[in-house]
């Protein structure tokens, strides 16, 4: 992992809220603060505000109440399908962001095959999305991201839509790209083990409003590997926030 | 109660169908079903008296009269020529036009709600009832005839490609403006590949429609050397129904020439990449 000053915060949320022009209050008072170099995971009951959270602060979102800060010039965004772009094989994918940034022909293409084969895709540069399974594309989702190199990196459930195996294969190799890059990572996701595996801390959310509720920090350290998936203390801190966020439920009451 | 345990044997693959048989099952209804036609044409034609029959030309009297004669092959050639010039310049009309409006409501909201209702409403008057307006307005040369193809043409083109534009993946619009890409760089690098093989669709009806259009517009515009349509009008006053048949038969074969080519066409530019595309692994 790369060094970053102590504390230089890369992402911060202060008392941001957002209510939908229809009225609908999705956050309330969100108070985070991520420093470079953390990978923090949000976890949450479906419809809490997660996505909308990322979006506001990718900047797709406008907010309607408090402050964000954080640099959007070098955001990574995964969303929770590919979004490849059915008509451009993969090295045109990958090369997508880099062209509508400006960056010159050779130099892009160049970059996309490092990061298609960082991804393990080599080989498949010239293959259209449609020939490629599910994991593939999300890889080919994760290269296109990657070639901008961004600091922070937001993730709006990018492995939801995918099963078991391949889903923790690519938990694995994000842990992996993580370590070399060393960006500052943002991971909403629906599965606790997953977020405890990933991350340095894990935040909870109320239901709507979502709500901040708990965060817990992981101290397993890195390299991860999966056999800290059957790691008593692995298991412990999974139930611990998996009663935190039962407890966000019951609050909340029986609207859900 | 007692169960009943049946064995179920494995099923042996059927072996492949030789090709002649295949051939024939493929080949043999349509070549029955044109047979029966045939027979219904004839079976029509002996019902006729006598002094009618001419409407309903036989087959050796068309081989004779016209497909076994060099000058009326030329002149079918000549003619089917100019129906197809006025039939492309009316698409080349038609089609930026259409596409340059159904981008022009795309990108304004304001003017999708201004020209959308016209766009319906336009779409309802039969183009036939104008043709004689046209005339008066244009006379009769080679303009007239090609903004009848062009009316024939345009309605579908500014909504297809509207419909198309507005359903281009809302993951992807964000994905560009995340990188801060304007509208238009969008609309060339997102909305428009996306929309591409709905409009192809679309282009492809209208391209079968344009011959028919100029083929119309021809029966309307008898002066000069004309097209196929003419050549209709004139065979039937000289009372030459062979040929006249003919020229239906180079008409219909214009038509479908058209619609295959714009087919084959957007098969090879979407069948790699689009769902509907054939080669899928
Ligand atoms: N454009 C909008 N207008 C009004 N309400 C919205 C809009 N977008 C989202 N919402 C509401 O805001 C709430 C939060 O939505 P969001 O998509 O952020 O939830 P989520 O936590 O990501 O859910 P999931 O886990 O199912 O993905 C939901 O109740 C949703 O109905
Ligand atoms: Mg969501």
């Amino acid at each position: 992992m790369t060094d970053h000053p102590q504390d230089q915060i890369a992402l911060e949320f202060d008392d941001v809220s957002m209510r939908f022009p229809d009225g609908t209050q999705a956050l309330a008072d969100i108070a985070l603060r991520i420093r470079a170099g953390e990978f923090v995971s949000i976890v949450g009951p479906s419809g809490c505000g997660k996505s909308t959270l990322t979006r506001i602060a990718s900047g797709l979102l406008p907010h309607t109440g408090g402050t964000v800060r954080v640099d959007r010039n070098n955001v990574g965004f995964t969303f929770q399908d590919a979004t490849l772009l059915p008509w451009r094989k993969i090295q045109g994918n990958v090369e997508l962001l880099m062209e509508l940034r400006g960056v010159p022909a050779s130099t892009r293409a160049a970059i996309a095959r490092e990061q298609i084969e960082l991804v393990g895709l080599k080989g498949f540069e010239n293959h259209y999305p449609k020939r490629l399974s599910g994991g593939m594309r999300m890889r080919a989702s994760l290269a296109r991201s990657l070639a901008l190199d961004p600091s922070v990196f937001m993730f709006d459930e990018p492995f939801g839509a995918l099963d078991e195996i391949t889903r923790e294969r690519l938990i694995d190799e994000l842990v992996d790209l993580y370590m070399r890059k060393g960006f500052t990572g943002l991971f909403i996701t629906h599965s606790i083990p997953e977020a405890v595996y990933l991350s340095t801390r894990v935040a909870v959310m109320s239901a709507r409003p979502g709500r901040i509720t708990e965060t817990f920090e992981i101290d397993f350290p890195y390299p991860r590997r999966p056999e800290l998936r059957f790691d008593p203390r692995f298991v412990e801190t999974c139930n611990t926030i998996s009663s935190a966020l039962r407890a966000t439920l019951e609050t909340a009451g029986p609207a859900q | 109660m007692t169960q009943t345990i049946t064995a179920y044997p494995p099923t042996p693959p059927k072996p492949p169908m030789p090709v002649g048989k295949r051939l024939a099952l493929t080949l043999l209804p349509p070549l029955l079903m044109g047979l029966a036609l045939v027979l219904l044409y004839a079976g029509t034609r002996a019902q006729l008296p006598e002094h009618r029959q001419f409407l309903m030309p036989g087959a050796s009297d068309l081989w004779v009269q016209a497909f076994s004669r060099p000058d009326v092959l030329a002149e079918l050639g000549a003619r089917a020529a100019v129906t197809l010039s006025i039939a492309v310049v009316g698409l080349a009309i038609s089609i930026p036009l259409g596409m340059g409006i159904g981008i022009l409501m795309f990108r304004l909201k304001v003017m999708e709600r201004a020209a959308f209702p016209y766009l319906v409403a336009l779409q309802s008057i039969p183009v036939l009832a104008i043709i004689p307006l046209i005339q008066s307005a244009f006379g009769f040369g080679f303009l007239p005839k090609v903004l009848i193809v062009a009316l024939f043409t345009f309605f579908s083109i500014p909504t297809t490609l509207l419909l198309g534009l507005k359903s281009v993946d809302r993951g992807i619009i964000d994905l560009f403006r995340l990188q801060g890409a304007g509208w238009q760089v969008i609309l060339w690098k997102a909305g428009l590949p996306s929309a591409a093989p709905a409009l192809f669709a679309g282009l492809r009806i209208s391209a079968g429609l344009a011959v028919i259009g100029a083929i119309v517009s021809e029966l309307f515009f008898l002066a000069g050397r004309g097209g196929l349509g003419q050549m209709l009008i004139n065979s039937k006053i000289d009372f030459k129904y062979e040929q006249m048949y003919a020229a239906l038969i180079a008409s219909s074969a214009l038509s479908i020439g058209v619609y295959l080519f714009f087919a084959w066409l957007g098969n090879r530019l979407f069948s790699d990449w689009h769902e509907s595309g054939g080669k899928s692994s």
